[in-house]
């Protein structure tokens, strides 16, 4: 059994069906690749195909997958077979940096981590409060009211068997300046940390440095790559900026940014990590490519300096 | 009928489910480099599918509500001037579906919801200088159905309060100089000649939308529903499909993507079963003078589902 095994950070839109039975007659209606891309035992077949022995979803992914599976029971059910499990959802804790929000933020992250149960998951990567802009900067005391936000569903996460890790994005409240204090002031033991490699490089961490100081917290990965590392604040505190108007990408398939990522590997052999690692390609205009090259890359460069 | 000044709708880009290249969409420079498209393929007037789902997350580059449009352009004006500067002269019509708000069995949510945001897209259509705002009466029969599987013994609940809600939209739109239209889908708790019923009890200021398309598959004919209801029609979509709903489909959670055969339910202009030269002169002979929209909705390709668009107007010029 290798120390890391791989998923995928669900990216796919709304897929509309669970399955073609008539694919060939679908395709012949408009002879275009919309087929590939619109039921869920081939968008698991790539994954499955390409190693990827995970997925990760998102809550936004329930409105679509409850109605065409009847269940989280169901979907995972279909999903392994096709040999993929569902390792976890990811979970935006909105409001938590507020002291009035405490009981909404806490019941909303033990409802999703419910959700998470009944999908077989261990994992809730989880932001911590929303964008930066209209909210930040947060005082000391929101920072304390995010972190008293976490250790509760981090307690009730544990309690259920799901790890929750914390997620950051480049653009939100808790940001460069209190990112660490946010990480300090939680409870090692309930809650952990998901390095998202580009994101917490953009925000302007370090990344070898940032997981060779948190090593001990992390419980996942979100990897990817990045050529757009440590943005300044007028970028990184702007309305919206996670989808640029230009079309600028923040976000690359491993090999195809800046970072270091041989590094990182050299680092998880040296910490001996162990757990899943879920590769994003947010911003690609093609999933299925992204995920092929990441495979290569993966195989190529980095699994060969630790698997 | 002058086909010069038909609009076409901006939901023929398929934002919401997956495709290579769908990334694009998201982008404020996606959508500035179609507008230049649409007037190319000779569209004067373009139709925005209001949707508050772009207001959360940050995705505001889709210029499909007012946050989006403030966040990007700082105002309405400054948006129409942007769209003038591309060749759109008009934003026809301004279209609101409450699906969004159907996630659980709360009515109280969903109205809520459905109230205040159909509020704003009837604002926005104000500021955007839009003959109409055209709504779905209702969520996906099929959706609805999830959270409410007696349904059909609550039916007159939702009548009452849809009404309730109508009643209040239809005074603003009133006051705002916005025609407010009932969309007709096939899928809707008030499809086909459930309308009838629904129009019957709002203020005669709320129209009718004749959709050839949404017609069609709830088993009618436009031609037909255009000389029973000619005084009312509000606003027409010119649509064209060839799906046969033998199957109940319109009672599913996702009537558009029939879950026992994949199909496209709605074709671009011209590749269906819709006879639209017949259609046209039916609105001639009626003396319709209102704002007719095309719509691609799910177009596999929304570049050639422009020309071809373009292709079916100028035969039906010729």
């Amino acid at each position: 059994m290798p120390n890391i095994r791989y998923a995928n950070m669900c990216h796919w839109k709304s897929i509309p069906y669970r399955q073609i039975p008539n694919f060939r007659e679908f395709y012949y209606e408009d002879k275009t690749n919309s087929a590939y891309y619109s039921d869920w035992d081939s968008i698991l077949k790539y994954q499955s195909a390409l190693g990827f022995d995970g997925i990760e979803i998102a809550p936004w992914d329930l409105a679509d997958i409850l109605p065409l599976f009847g269940s989280p029971e169901n979907f995972s059910a279909f999903a392994r077979d096709r040999g993929v499990e569902v390792i976890g959802m990811f979970h935006g804790a909105h409001a938590s940096h507020a002291a009035d929000h405490f009981d909404e933020a806490v019941r909303s992250g033990r409802e999703a981590v419910d959700t998470i149960v009944r999908f077989g998951g261990t994992y809730m990567n989880t932001c911590p409060t929303q964008n930066y802009f209209g909210t930040g900067p947060l005082t000391r005391d929101e920072v304390q009211n995010c972190a008293k936000v976490m250790n509760e569903i981090g307690r009730y996460a544990t309690d259920h068997g799901v790890k929750i890790g914390l997620h950051n994005e480049f653009f939100c409240a808790i940001n460069l300046p209190n990112h660490r204090e946010l990480i300090e002031s939680t409870d090692p033991a309930l809650v952990h940390y998901c390095i998202d490699t580009a994101q917490v490089s953009i925000l302007g961490e370090d990344l070898l440095t940032f997981y060779d100081d948190y090593h001990d917290r992390i419980s996942t990965f979100h990897l990817k790559d990045t050529a757009s590392s440590k943005q300044p604040d007028s970028v990184r505190y702007a309305q919206d900026p996670e989808i640029a108007d230009d079309g600028h990408r923040w976000f690359w398939e491993p090999g195809l940014g800046e970072l270091d990522l041989k590094g990182l590997y050299r680092l998880l052999k040296k910490h001996e990590f162990k757990g899943w690692m879920s590769i994003e390609y947010d911003g690609s205009p093609d999933l299925l490519a992204s995920m092929a090259l990441t495979r290569y890359h993966l195989d190529h460069e980095l699994r060969p300096i630790y698997d | 009928m002058n086909t010069d000044p038909i609009a076409i709708s901006l939901d023929l880009i398929n934002r919401h489910y997956q495709e290579p290249n769908r990334n694009r969409y998201e982008s404020r420079y996606f959508w500035e480099e179609l507008y230049t498209l649409i007037a190319a393929a000779g569209f004067p007037a373009i139709e925005i599918p209001y949707e508050p789902v772009w207001q959360f997350g940050g995705r505001s580059g889709v210029p499909f509500n007012r946050y989006c449009v403030n966040t990007k352009y700082g105002d309405a004006a400054t948006y129409r001037a942007r769209l003038a500067a591309s060749g759109i002269d008009r934003v026809a019509g301004i279209t609101f579906d409450p699906n969004l708000f159907m996630r659980n069995a709360n009515l109280d949510f969903f109205f809520g919801a459905t109230g205040h945001f159909a509020g704003e897209a009837l604002a926005h259509a104000a500021d955007m200088g839009a003959d109409y705002l055209a709504i779905s009466p209702s969520a996906y029969y099929g959706r609805i159905a999830q959270y409410h599987p007696d349904l059909e013994a609550k039916r007159d609940l939702f009548t009452e309060r849809t009404v309730a809600l109508l009643v209040g939209l239809a005074a603003k739109a009133e006051d705002l100089g916005v025609t407010l239209v009932l969309r007709n889908e096939y899928w809707s708790l008030f499809g086909g000649e459930r309308i009838l019923a629904l129009a019957e009890a709002l203020p005669a200021s709320v129209k009718l939308d004749l959709d050839s398309a949404n017609l069609f598959i709830a088993g009618l004919s436009a031609t037909e529903f255009l000389h029973q209801h000619a005084g009312r029609i509000g606003c027409v979509h010119l649509t064209d499909t060839a799906f046969v709903d033998t199957a109940d489909v319109w009672k599913a959670p996702n009537p558009e993507f029939p879950p026992d055969r994949a199909t496209q339910v709605f074709r671009d202009p011209g590749q269906g079963e819709i006879d639209f030269a017949q259609l046209v002169a039916a609105l001639d002979q009626a003396g319709y003078t209102g704002p007719v929209t095309c719509s691609a909705r799910q177009t596999r390709d929304p570049f050639r589902a422009l020309l071809r668009t373009r292709a079916v107007l100028d035969r039906l010029a010729n």
